[in-house]
């Protein structure tokens, strides 16, 4: 009753008052609302460029070394030292990590609450699940030639980094990073199936741009 | 100013607007440090603690001081009584632009 009275009230003073209070209009008041919540939405985000690009670089970057180095059926396009990519790969993912874990970090200390533990627990899950995986890997290191042990570790890697995207998609109810996530799953599983060589250039190409692709719209959706 | 009176007083002020608003982004039981807070807002640091009182006062917001560490810290959120007024707020703006929609009939036969 109160409510309605007031609405009407404000209704009629509003009609009268249109032209002289120009703040005071309900559009300009709807159009702040926005603005403002906007505002803090993208102060609370971390920047998509810093959680995708170091990601994306990284493994076109050291996936395309591999390429080069080790190709299809042995072949060498590049006469790169054999270590070569093996340690820019490793060295752009740690970098890569870092940058992500310092920039989702201090995004996170910018609020308490049940959203910034799930991001947390997020990131935690990256952490837990590329050790376990790596230590069981660790264990063929003698079993398996050596394109067949490349292909299991990138292969496991690009598997779980998909899985983990599409569950960030699911949790934070993101479809662009669900997308991301399922496609990376679809071309690994395509590199997988032509085989060792061909696996490092798509998941060069296909999963290094698609994440650079990601970062570039996130930022622009955010702008 | 006589129509600031007629929509709820304590938000219609356009600083605590906006300061609602912000607030408004965040989801239920999560809060954000003041410095953030007056930062994304562009206000100083003594304007906006007099709004947050305000909106304190009307039980609208929850400011709470703790420690991260050795620095003291604040943090804002706004309470469920705050964002039920936010919501009705922004409904009453929504029936002023729009005054032949449904919802704005059916609230005045109530």
């Amino acid at each position: 009753m109160t409510q309605t009275s007031l609405t009407l009230c404000c209704k009629v003073l509003c009609v009268e008052s249109d032209d002289d209070k120009p703040l005071a209009s309900p559009a300009d008041s709807l159009a702040l609302i926005a603005q403002e919540r906007a505002n803090l939405e993208r102060d609370l985000t971390p920047d998509p460029r810093w959680m995708f690009w170091p990601w994306g670089f990284a493994w076109l970057l050291g996936f395309g070394l591999f390429f080069l180095r080790f190709g299809p059926d042995g072949r060498v396009f590049v006469d790169l030292p054999e270590w070569l990519p093996l340690t820019v790969l490793s060295l752009s993912f740690i970098a890569a990590g870092l940058i992500t874990g310092i920039a989702g970090g201090r995004s996170a200390m910018q609020t308490r609450g049940p959203s910034s533990r799930q991001g947390l627990m997020y990131g935690l899950t990256w952490s837990i699940a590329f050790t376990g995986m790596g230590i069981l890997f660790a264990q063929y290191g003698d079993a398996l030639p050596d394109d067949r042990l490349g292909l299991l570790w990138a292969g496991g890697m690009v598997a779980l980094t998909g899985a983990l995207h599409m569950a960030g998609g699911a949790i934070w109810n993101d479809r662009q990073l669900f997308i991301l996530g399922a496609w990376t799953s679809v071309i690994n599983v395509a590199g997988i199936l032509v085989g060792p060589g061909w696996h490092s250039l798509i998941v060069a190409l296909g999963g290094g741009l698609g994440m650079i692709l990601a970062g570039l719209l996130g930022w622009l959706r955010l702008r | 100013m006589s129509d600031g009176t007629e929509l709820d007083p304590v938000i219609h002020a356009q600083a605590r607007l906006r300061v609602v608003s912000a607030l408004s982004v965040l989801r239920e039981e999560d809060k954000v440090t003041f410095p953030r807070l007056q930062e994304s807002l562009r206000m100083t640091a003594g304007n906006l603690s007099v709004h947050l009182r305000k909106l304190e006062d009307a039980g609208y917001v929850e400011v709470t001081k703790t420690h991260q560490g050795r620095t003291p810290a604040t943090f804002v959120r706004l309470t469920r009584r705050g964002r039920l007024a936010f919501e009705e707020y922004q409904e009453a703006l929504r029936a002023l632009l729009n005054p032949t929609s449904p919802s704005t009939s059916s609230e005045e036969t109530l």
